[in-house]
């Protein structure tokens, strides 16, 4: 009774250590990705209101304007002309704004200065604006475009939520000048091209991939700018530099290319001013130029991190509304990346974009009159206090409340909630306009000059503030809660490994009691056993190296196939040990087993504790060997299917052969792989002993899903250009149905339909046996190991025809490649049980679902989620039914190993039971399925726990966004796909098991009733004989 | 040669002939041959082949266990004709893990191969011969019985185990020369193989130790 209390123990146990771990990773999810509230839409006439309370009517939209209406609109409410028409955005890749303004309030080095003679002497007169203009990390080209258009700071998750497609959905500046009708030009890096697709007027991309090149990809941009300068048609050009990027790549800040790049970018900033700004000095129009750089770069010319000389990039605004003539233009003027786009957005005369952080940088504004300069600081705070509230829920402030609060300009009560105080801050900036405005309008002079400065600072005060604090808010990480997440999450892994250790201790001393079978009873671990604990070891180490993480692949395949390899040469080993041992008995034993099949094998073999058989041993060890190169090869096929990875995506393989040979060939290999697993299915259907009707039925099921499946591909195949039509469409939806009804049947109605073997059928398969209590209970437990069996085959057969039809084509042979090596493993498994112990078994199966989870082409990078199978047989746009089927193609492998478990527990040898024990649940819990339940949480527990530490000891690492957190959201998909694989383990053994008990001890099954009756007096004569 | 009479000295002097010959065929190639593994690998590893097989055989072969049943030129057939079966299992072993396969591939595995058969199955095949017990010591690499069995094992277990540690570089994407198979995979193989030799030595000299102590 001892042993039930702890086992209910460990399931309650197990149970607490999955909940906590859960608990633990929502709570770190929460912390390390925070889902920052943004605006959704496009800024319209109503960001020239006063934001409301109410979020409705301030949410609320103008029906599309024709871009002139729209136009007029926006300078008729914001009561600030433009400034410019025209705006000529030139990016300088990777520049550091150190080059061209010094470091601190130093001018920079003399060669800097004398490579660019131009820019500084436009700088020195005065005709220039210059601004440090400080990034965000990750310093890379792609997100500091975003921060610069929009002027938001993006997170992770939308990066994530909208893998598909790299298209900007936010708000932005070019989405703005679109709609008020401009022409938009780029030329240069095609990274612009990629965010913005449908937005250019014209186009000419340059890649960034060939980092040798630092003279074509500028020529590329430069040739087009006389084109530009005669031609009027664009509003918008955006010239995108990446020499200078390139040329730090290869040889670092100090290479000797830098000064000529540096003088060839002063050349164009030259001709652009020249033809472009100067030209216009007497005319309507004018022109902005804006020469910015999206990043800077280390010593070493790398970028991506959060150092000084990496974040420190340049905006350089020249245009004629630029004169000052009292600064020195190397004063350290700090300012953010995210303060170009509310400046541009102002000085164009366009709303800012909505999720827009920044400040707008005053400088720039000091041609126009001060009612406009606090009119264009009005409409920023505006903006930012829509967003607060987004960031806020229930701030209400600003409104008449605190109008005529004279008082608030005293009281300078700083409030420590950051609420009260940006809300403090606000209501100050906006009294101080107003009385502004009214001593404008009394015409009350003399304090004139003081208050309008008393209104600027307020605002500036308020601005900075709540734009720090948003920025905070989307990039600071709350510690206490990781750190306690992570704290959940290793107590979970330590209480996994301490059930997992107790089974194992508990499961040893079983062993060492009732076989002296062990070869080695000094020896405490076989090389495969330490093999399994080093892949485990080597796994989570290669986790914390990028471009290990990035070619995982590699990783898994070369640990399977060594584990399977040691399997191997154990194999030979006893190969080479028993014959020589065991010649003398080899003959008198083959004449025992008149009629041995391989069911029958896998159900007896539990005897051989009992009697020695090297007859058997000696065919078994062929079989294994055979079993072992089986899965070997599949195993490398699947490996030269997909060379995938990301770096080495270029590289030949199976999977671009096919392609090149077409699709009638693709077909070919999904018709070939359909019949393959059909015949492999229906032979471990058959190799059942009792083929009842009800197997038949199972069967035939199969055999229908199979046909839909056929249906399905042919159909494709003509219909091959409409990717969506009807037809296709029934007929998955048709194959669903049937299979996961007939999965579900075969799970509810086996346990109860599978008869409990008689004694004259137990006397047929079990005539070796020598204890009859033994007896007995086999025919109890081979009941149930057939019916799990049974289910097992169905699930396995049924997930692998759903894996045909929404796989892409060129899947269909690695789906047959895993199937065929799990079932070999299960065969080599069950060959000789004693060879291997349990849960090395179970780590194989484990490892062989991972290394085909990569064998399927999946990667650690988002790109390679099959989205268009995510449609096969939804006739409707389904955010949910889209995103399980998408889950169920990507985890495809790892759910098949984890629901081959079922199958596998049958192979177990279950006759260590005491023969005291024999009904005893628990017992069953703890020998059929604790393990295949508990090692794989164990091991994704411990995967999942260490990637997180690692993710968090990285999080300033250049690759955190690109390569750590993609890989954390496959870590934590593949936690949520054992859970349910887990489930299903336990939900089919328990249920099965008890439903055997049902029967066996209802009184009205005759047959059973008898058999306990016999097991109780079995037992009782066996006390009695001991 | 009776095998009881190996000692230490012999053992690690016949090692460091091994050792000696990995070494004179590294520096043939790199001075007087003008051949580098990572530029030329499989002319390089032809050469290292080409050396170290006559040592090798001929060294194993003099410690053959049967010495009477078993003449000197008999074990040395036994050795040649392993050479090309080890290799073959070697391969194997080499593609299952992931070795490149394909017609540009064809000549480095191959000579890969050799080379690792005659770290690995050569020197097992020519002191044993067909003799299962002692393939199958060897392999479940427990119970091993006295120095031969140590000068074998440890240094083919040292090479097998170098070289799948020098794989895992090869993924990375440092774009270095030697990523290429199978150099680095050769270094580590040889690497192993060296440190192997050093190992059975001290694993002999305890096993005279205990065997002293036992005697007494």
């Amino acid at each position: 009774m001892s042993s039930s209390l702890t086992c209910t123990r460990l399931t309650i146990w197990a149970f607490a250590a999955v909940l906590l771990q859960i608990a633990g990773l929502s709570l770190f999810l929460i912390g390390f990705f925070p889902v920052k509230p943004t605006l959704p839409g496009f800024s319209g006439p109503e960001s020239y209101r006063m934001p409301t309370s109410d979020p409705v009517s301030d949410a609320e939209e103008v029906e599309e304007l024709p871009p002139d209406r729209l136009r007029s609109l926006y300078r008729e409410v914001s009561k600030i002309p433009p400034v410019y028409d025209r705006l000529i955005l030139m990016v300088i890749d990777g520049l550091p704004a150190e080059f061209v303004l010094g470091r601190g309030n130093k001018p920079p080095t003399k060669n800097m200065m004398e490579a660019m003679p131009y820019t500084h002497s436009l700088l020195s007169s005065g005709k220039a604006a210059a601004y440090h203009a400080k990034a965000a990390p990750p310093t890379v080209t792609m997100p500091r475009l975003k921060a610069m258009v929009s002027g938001a700071i993006g997170g992770f998750l939308d990066v994530a939520f909208n893998f598909n497609t790299q298209a900007m959905l936010e708000d932005n500046l070019l989405e703005q000048f679109y709609r008020i009708g401009w022409k938009l030009v780029i030329h240069g890096d095609e990274t612009w091209i990629k965010l913005f697709p449908r937005l250019f007027h014209r186009q000419d991309g340059v890649s960034s991939f060939y980092v040798k090149d630092t003279v074509e990809v500028d020529f590329n941009v430069s040739r087009h700018l006389e084109a530009e300068f005669a031609s009027t048609d664009w509003n918008f050009l955006i010239l995108h530099y990446l020499g200078l990027d390139h040329v730090g790549h290869i040889g670092g800040r100090q290479s000797i290319l830098m000064a000529p790049k540096l003088k060839e970018m002063d050349d164009v900033i030259k001709r652009i001013h020249m033809n472009s700004i100067l030209d216009q000095e007497n005319s309507d129009s004018h022109t902005l130029l804006v020469v910015v750089s999206d990043h800077g770069m280390t010593d070493g010319g790398n970028h991506g991190g959060s150092s000084y000389e990496e974040t420190d990039s340049l905006a350089l605004f020249i245009g004629h509304g630029v004169e000052e003539s009292n600064y020195s233009p190397y004063d350290h003027n700090e300012a953010f990346q995210v303060d170009i786009a509310p400046t541009l957005a102002l000085l164009f005369g366009v709303p800012i974009p909505k999720n827009n952080i920044g400040v707008l940088l005053t400088k720039l504004f000091d041609s126009l009159t001060d009612d406009q300069r606090l009119r264009s600081l009005e409409l920023n705070s505006w903006q930012l206090l829509r967003l607060l509230k987004a960031h806020l829920p229930g701030l209400h402030c600003g409104e008449s409340s605190c109008y005529s609060c004279e008082k608030g300009l005293e009281t300078n009560v700083p409030t420590s909630e950051a609420k009260q105080r940006l809300c403090y801050l606000f209501s100050k900036a906006i009294s101080a306009h107003n009385s502004w405005q009214f001593r404008q309008h009394s015409d009350f002079i003399s304090a004139d000059i003081n208050y309008f400065q008393v209104a600027a600072e307020s605002y500036n005060d308020f601005l900075r503030n709540a734009s720090e604090w948003l920025s905070h808010r989307a990039t600071d990480k709350p510690v206490n809660v990781l750190m306690s997440a992570i704290i959940m999450m290793l107590v979970s892994s330590v209480l996994l490994m301490g059930i997992v250790f107790c089974l194992f201790r508990r499961v040893h001393f079983a062993q060492v009691g009732c076989c002296s079978q062990l070869e080695d009873p000094y020896k405490i671990l076989h090389l495969d056993e330490v093999f399994v604990f080093i892949v485990i070891f080597l796994h989570v180490l290669s986790l914390g190296a990028s471009s290990l993480v990035e070619e995982e692949q590699y990783t898994w395949h070369f640990l399977t196939s060594t584990l399977y390899l040691i399997f191997l040469s154990r194999t030979i080993e006893s190969l080479l040990k028993r014959p020589n041992s065991v010649t003398l008995q080899n003959k008198d034993d083959k004449t025992v087993l008149p009629h041995s099949s391989p069911t029958d094998a896998r159900n007896n073999s539990g005897h051989k504790f009992t009697k020695f058989r090297p007859s058997k041993i000696n065919n078994h060890g062929t079989c294994r060997l055979f079993s072992v190169v089986v899965v070997l090869i599949c195993g490398r096929l699947l490996r030269g299917w997909h060379q995938g990875g990301v770096n080495w995506i270029y590289l030949p393989d199976i999977s671009k052969l096919l392609v090149h040979a077409g699709t009638s060939t693709i077909k070919v290999c999904q018709i070939l792989s359909l019949f393959a697993i059909i015949i492999l299915g229906s032979h471990a259907i058959f190799k059942l002993k009792s083929t009842t009707n009800f197997v038949y039925g199972v069967w035939s099921s199969l055999l229908l899903s199979a046909f839909l499946v056929m249906l399905h591909t042919m159909e494709n195949h003509i219909y091959d250009l409409e990717p969506m039509n009807l037809s296709t469409t029934s007929i998955a939806q048709v194959f669903y149905v049937v299979a996961s009804t007939s999965a579900v049947l075969t799970f509810l109605a086996s346990p109860w339909i599978f008869p409990v073997y008689s004694m004259e059928k137990q006397m047929v398969y079990q005539v070796r046996s020598n204890s009859c209590s033994t007896k007995q209970r086999d025919s109890f437990l081979l009941s149930i190991r057939e019916t799990t069996y049974l289910i097992g085959t169905t699930y396995t057969a049924f997930w692998c025809l759903l894996q045909l039809l929404i796989q892409q084509p060129i899947n269909a042979i690695p789906i047959l490649l895993i199937y065929l090596q799990i079932l070999f493993s299960i065969i080599y498994f069950s060959a000789d049980r004693s060879f291997h112990r349990q849960w090395v078994e179970v780590a194989a199966i484990y490892f062989l679902g991972l290394a085909g989870h990569f064998g399927l082409g999946n990667t650690n990078s988002l790109a390679t989620i099959d989205v268009a199978g995510a449609f096969i047989g939804i006739s409707s746009h389904s955010a949910v039914l889209s995103g399980i089927l998408m889950f169920v193609i990507t985890y495809a492998s790892p759910s098949l190993s984890y629901l081959s478990m079922v199958m596998y527990i049958d192979m177990k040898d279950i006759t260590f039971i005491s023969s005291t024990h024999e009904y005893e649940w628990s017992i069953f819990l703890e020998k059929m399925i604790a393990l295949p339940c508990l090692l794989p949480l164990l091991f994704n527990s411990l995967v999942l726990t260490s990637f997180t530490i690692i993710l968090l000891l990285m999080r300033n690492h250049l690759f955190v966004w690109s390569v750590f957190s993609p890989k954390y959201l496959y870590v934590c998909a593949a936690t949520v796909c054992v859970y349910i694989g887990v489930f299903i383990v336990a939900a089919t053994g328990l249920y099965t098991y008890s439903v055997f008990c049902f029967r066996t001890r209802n009184p009205q099954e005759k047959c059973p009733q008898v058999l306990r009756d016999n097991v109780i007096s079995h037992s009782q004569t066996n006390v009695i004989s001991q | 040669m009776g095998t009881a009479r190996i000692g230490a000295a012999a053992a690690s002097t016949l090692h460091s002939l091994c050792a000696l010959g990995v070494a004179a065929a590294y520096f043939l190639a790199q001075r007087v041959c003008v051949l580098d593994l990572v530029a030329h690998p499989a002319q390089t590893l032809r050469l290292l082949l080409v050396i170290e097989a006559p040592i090798t055989i001929g060294v194993y072969s003099w410690l053959r266990r049967d010495t009477h049943g078993c003449s000197v030129w008999k074990a040395i057939g036994r050795g040649l004709l392993a050479l090309p079966v080890g290799a073959a299992i070697n391969a194997f072993g080499a593609i299952v893990l992931g070795a490149p396969v394909g017609i540009k591939y064809w000549t480095v595995t191959a000579y890969w191969s050799l080379l690792m058969s005659l770290f690995t199955f050569v020197p097992a095949a020519c002191a044993f011969g067909p003799s299962r017990m002692d393939w199958q010591r060897i392999l479940s690499f427990s119970k091993l019985l006295d120095a031969v069995d140590y000068m074998i094992s440890v240094p083919a277990y040292g090479a097998i185990i170098g070289a799948w540690i020098g794989a895992w570089p090869m993924p990375l994407d440092w774009e270095r020369p030697w990523q290429e198979w199978p150099i680095c995979v050769t270094y580590g193989a040889i690497a192993g193989y060296l440190t192997g030799m050093v190992a059975s030595v001290v694993f002999i000299v305890a096993l005279h130790r205990k065997v002293h102590a036992k005697g007494e």
